[in-house]
This record gives C-alpha cells, structure tokens and sequence, in this order.
C-alpha cells in the first residue's frame, strides 16, 4: 500500500510539472512568443550576463553597445555569414529568432550599462591609446577613434568598443585581418592590414580598460 | 567467527566491487542536446572533452535541459577499444584479461535526452555491454540495461538583482545530477576498459557508483546567484514505476542482481562557485548514508538479517580556465566512508571499517582537438578478510597514475590512449596476492575510439 501512494505520488508530481510551461520563463530560442527581454535573461545571460558584462572574455560584453551593430550581427548569425569559429560553435544556432526579437534584444542589451575592468598593463595600455585616437600614418593605420567614437563608445556605423574583453578583440582584430569570416567587417581589412601582433594586443588592452569616466 | 555464516554479505560486497569494477564507465556526449540548442559540442564539453562540462553546460544542466527547441531526443554512443595488460598470465597460466591485446566492440548507448517542456527534460541512458560476462562454455554474453539517468523540472528567477536557478531532479545514481566532474558519476576516467578485472582499484566507496542504476532518487535543489549551490536527495530501492531506472538488474541475477537498499537514503552536496575572466572554480562537499540489505547466496535479498550502513563525506573541488585555443582543468574528490556493520554481513574481523579514496586529474585540451591528461588516485581504510578480500593483507589500498593522450578529429569522435599504472595494488606494491604477483603487473594500456552521434 504504502508503495502504491509513493507510485502515485511519483506520477502525479511527474505529471505537474510536466504540465508546467511558463513562457515568461522559457528558455526556447525558436518561438516567437517568447518575449526578447526574457531570451535575453534566460538563455543570453547564460554567456553574455544578465546585465550584458560577460565575466568570461570567450564572450563578449553587449552592455550598452549600438543598437544597429546588435541587429546586424544577430542577422548574420541567422543567416550564418558570420562564420568566425565561435560563432559558429556557440551562435548559428539562433537561427529562428523572429524580427521582433532580433530588435528587443538588441534594445536590451543596448540600455545596459557597461562595466570596465582595467587589463592591468599601463604600458601597453598607452600604445593601444595612441593607435585608437592617433592611429599609425606611416602604416596606413587610421585612427580607430575616427569611426568608433573618441570615448570608444561606437556610433550607428561602427560598434562600441570601450571596456570590451581584451582577448575578444585581439582576436576579432586578427579575423578582420586574416580572414573573411565577418563581411559586415570588410572595411576593417584594410585598417588592420598593416597591424602587427604587438599591436594588436595593445589596442585590445587598451580598450578592456577605456573607461569614459578615467 | 564463522566465515561460512557470512558468506552471503561477502558475496554481496563482492558482487558490488565486481559491479563497479566492471561497469561501462559513464562516458557520455549527447548530441542530440546539441541539435536542441543549435550549438556545437564546446559549448557545453570543456575543450570538447566530453562528459566535463564547461560552466555553459553546467547552467544547460541545471535548467533541466530546457534550453533551445525540441528536437529528435535519440542520439547513440559507441566505443571501441583494445586493452593489454602489463602481465597477463597469473599464477596458475590463465589469462587475467581475457581478451588481451584485441581490438572489441566495447560497449553501444542509446541516449533519450532533449527538452519536454520549458521547465522540464530528460537524460535517459541505456546500454548494451558487448562482452559483459562469460557463460559455462566460456562464450561472451552481452547485456543491455538502465545506465545514468536523470529527469528534471527546472525554473531559473533571474533578472538583474537576482538569480535563482531551482529544480527537481528524479535519477538512479547518486551524484548523476551533479554538474561538477570532481563528483562521482561524471569524474576520470571518462572511460576506460571495461574488460580488464584489474584495470582500476577494486573498491571504491557507495557513493562512487555503488547504487548506479540500483536506486530512484527524488532531490532538490538551488544555485543562487552563480555562487551557492544546495541540494538534498533521497534514494530508495527502485520499484514500481520507477523499475525502469534499473532496467537490466535483477534479483536472483548472478551477473547483474539488484542491490536493495533500507528505506529513504539522502544525499546532500554542498559547492560555493565563482568565476573571473576565463577562470571558474568550485569547492564542493557531498554525502550520503545509505544502508543496504545483503543478498543471499543465490543473489536473492535478505531482508531479515539486518543491513550494513555505509556513511559517505566527501570533499571536492573543480579548477577551469577555458579561453580558445586553451582549455585547462582539474578536479580532485576526496571521500570518506564509515562502514557499520553490526550484524557482520560484510565485515569479518570487526564490525567497523573504513574506507577513503582520493581521486585528482588535470587536464589541458589545445583547440579542442589535442588532449592530454593526468590522473592519480589512491584507495585505502581499514583491513578486512571478507570486505577487501583479495590481497594477502586484505586491504583495499591501491594507489597508481593515469595519464592519457586523446585527440578529437571531429566533434563527435574521440581517439585515445591511457595508461594506468599501479604503485599499489590491495596493500602492497609486490606480491600482493601471495602468488607472487605484483601491482605493476595489472598495468593497463588502453586504446580507444569514442564516437558520439
């Protein structure tokens, strides 16, 4: 008998939350139903944080980047012409958002705030400086500021890059460079052609630790 | 005292290390959740070194497996090996491992794994061993049944002041719902021969896979804010409808019989997370309290007789540093078992023992693709003539290194090379079981190829 109920009790306990399905807490990534604010809690922050500060610079920080930049890239992760390694592995899969979701993501992420952490390394911070506000003319390397934004903030054009992941954007850096796996990034071939790898970690140590308040 | 009269506990304890010994080690991929997600196997296996799990696969799991849209849930596994022994030819001329040096058919999963509802999903495994055992004749039987299994309701509260990840988990192993690979169900090795009687120490403790597919256990539990993780289990005898959970033992069963257990035995884990940049760790303490009924000579529970109580506490932690082309990690697990057995049903010369093993590994997986790891475990606790039965000094104590080289061509397979080597094997490092056999001599390499799909 007494085995009977705990049967019993197993099933109908099985069969509740079976039953139980909340959308505002869905952690679907192909129905449309679901909102995009609860996508980006339940599913994005997983990687990307729930603020969009990602602790792990595998991924990198959408807090407060351009609304345009959020759209375009989810865009090209559905259709899958960005086709960096990571991309692949960890966003083709997010082939099904709809149009209104791609936009309430991208307008979450954009209303956050960014949080900055200094890369620690104030020397080669200030050679990444130099390049992003001054660039290097006699290597055809225009200044980064022109089209991301004195304060690395980005514009409608170009994404924000202040306080990104330094390892995130060494290596984006080196795919724009060497490969033509982001073709919305065809214009930073050019820029970062002559770009040796010194540099290009010092732009990225730079930008982890820009802050518009330093 | 009268050894004969206890030969029914011996046989039990015995059946259980043989069980344990011999048991496909829990080697799981399941890419069935990845075509749930939409991603690649990375992203939740460190390095691709599938079962290990990064902290992405972690969250995966304690969401209940609910993440992304359901998709076919079936995937399969198999692996194929080759094992040699160092020496193997005991005293008397017979082989140690009877299929020495051949390439086999290792073992072949089925995988139900896949979201059911947004709050609900499943992990079911099931396996057929191909060279389970040998008939009178001496020809190999195959066997096929319940292997780790684990059905969740998940919920996660999350905004930006809070992050409460808490669920409901029904499963037939204890630690089997464990996201760390320092637990038990999902630790080193990931998989290893399953063929050789003396690839690996003999006993381990309950909690290392002594109730695997024995038991349902009904828990719950909680992560708050990516830092505190709680959760409290229960395990009983699987029966009714929840047989299912251990489909393939069977009582009276020579080769597969079931182990009853006493009542509701909990299981408790305790683990404090943290992460910065690339780097996340976890400190852990686990346990349980389990009392198991003996089984008779015929395999046949005995539940008049009185039970043995096995008192299980460990310690664990988990080291990651994941950043592409670099995956780094380590784990080490440290466990502690009381025995009491006042009735003496497994125990001969007391009616008390302990036994405490210890369990590290690190690892380092270059663009997921190139691997090598490191392992060292040592076993050891009090002396038994029956319990740890075996060796001349009726002790447990084996202690070895493994380290191993593998490589993942493609995500969904794994070719690998390990080597284990005993420095001691039953409480001593020569002649341990009096015949002049030595712990170097169960020496074990082991090839094999994994593939997942």
């Amino acid at each position: 008998m007494k085995r009977a109920v705990r049967s019993a009790a197993t099933i109908v306990l099985v069969a509740l939350v079976a039953a139980c399905s909340q959308i505002d807490r869905s952690r679907a990534a192909g129905n449309p139903d679901v909102s995009a604010v609860t996508m980006a809690q339940q599913v994005c922050s997983t990687c990307h944080g729930v603020t969009g500060n990602s602790v792990s610079p595998a991924f990198p920080k959408l807090a407060g980047q351009q609304r345009p930049y959020l759209v375009a890239q989810l865009a090209e992760f559905k259709s899958h012409n960005r086709s960096t390694l990571t991309g692949a592995q960890y966003m083709w899969g997010f082939s099904r958002l709809s149009p209104d979701q791609v936009q309430g993501l991208a307008d979450y992420f954009s209303g956050q705030t960014p949080t900055f952490e200094p890369a620690g390394n104030p020397s080669l911070e200030a050679e990444g400086r130099v390049i992003f506000t001054q660039g290097i003319s006699d290597r055809n390397v225009t200044m980064c500021s022109a089209c991301h934004g004195v304060r690395g903030e980005g514009s409608a054009a170009a994404p924000r890059l202040a306080g990104q992941h330094a390892d995130y954007v060494a290596k984006q850096l080196v795919i724009f460079q060497r490969t033509d796996q982001r073709p919305l990034g065809i214009a930073m071939k050019q820029v970062t052609h002559e770009l040796s790898d010194h540099q290009i970690q010092a732009l990225a140590v730079f930008l982890q630790s820009f802050s518009p308040t330093r | 005292m009268d050894l004969k009269a206890q030969m029914p506990g011996l046989r039990s304890l015995e059946v259980l290390a043989l069980l344990i010994a011999l048991s496909p080690i829990a080697a799981d991929a399941v890419p069935s959740f990845a075509r749930q997600t939409g991603q690649s196997c990375v992203a939740c296996h460190a390095g691709g070194q599938f079962p290990e799990l990064t902290p992405y696969g972690r969250m995966f799991k304690l969401t209940g497996y609910t993440q992304g849209e359901r998709k076919n849930p079936l995937s399969a596994m198999l692996v194929t090996s080759l094992t040699k022994t160092r020496n193997n030819t005991d005293a008397t001329g017979a082989s140690v491992s009877p299929k020495d040096g051949q390439a086999i058919f290792d073992f072949a999963s089925v995988f139900v794994a896949g979201k059911v509802t947004d709050n609900v999903g499943v992990f079911a495994q099931y396996t057929y061993v191909a060279h389970d055992h040998q008939d009178d004749a001496g020809k190999w039987i195959g066997h096929f049944g319940a292997d780790n299994t684990d059905i969740r309701f998940a919920d996660h509260l999350i905004r930006e002041d809070r992050d409460l990840v808490y669920g409901v988990t029904l499963n037939n192993n204890p630690s089997v719902q464990d996201p760390w690979n320092s637990s038990p169900a999902w630790a080193y090795p990931y998989v290893s021969s399953s063929i050789s009687p003396v690839a690996r120490a003999p006993f381990q403790t309950m909690l290392e896979g002594g109730l695997a597919q024995q038991v349902s256990g009904l828990g719950a539990y909680a992560y708050w804010k990516k830092s505190i993780y709680a959760e409290l289990s229960s395990y009983q005898s699987a029966n009714g409808i929840l047989s299912f959970l251990r489909q393939g033992n069977h009582a009276g069963s020579a080769d597969h019989p079931r182990i009853f257990v006493k009542g509701h035995n909990p299981y408790w884990r305790l683990a404090y997370t943290g992460e910065k940049g690339a780097h996340n760790w976890m400190l852990g303490a686990l346990g349980l309290t389990a009392e198991v009924f003996p089984n008779d000579s015929e395999a046949q529970p005995e539940f008049g007789s009185g039970s043995t109580k096995f008192r299980d506490v460990g310690v664990d932690a988990q080291y990651q540093y994941i950043l592409e082309p670099h995956t780094v990690s380590a784990q080490a697990r440290f466990i502690k078992e009381r025995i009491s057995d006042p009735q003496n049903l497994v125990l001969a010369d007391s009616t008390s023992a302990t036994l405490r093993t210890f369990r590290s590994k690190v690892s380092y997986v270059y663009q997921s693709k190139y691997g090598a790891s490191l392992s060292f475990f040592n076993v050891n606790g009090s002396g038994d003539s029956l319990a740890f039965a075996g060796g001349v000094t009726n002790s447990p104590g084996t202690r070895g290194w493994t380290p191993e080289v593998f490589w993942t061509p493609w995500q969904h397979l794994r070719v690998g090379m390990q080597y284990t080597a005993f420095t001691r094997y039953l409480g001593a490092k020569s002649n341990f079981d009096g015949t002049g056999r030595n712990a170097r001599d169960n020496n074990t390499a082991y090839l094999y190829a994994w593939l997942a799909y």
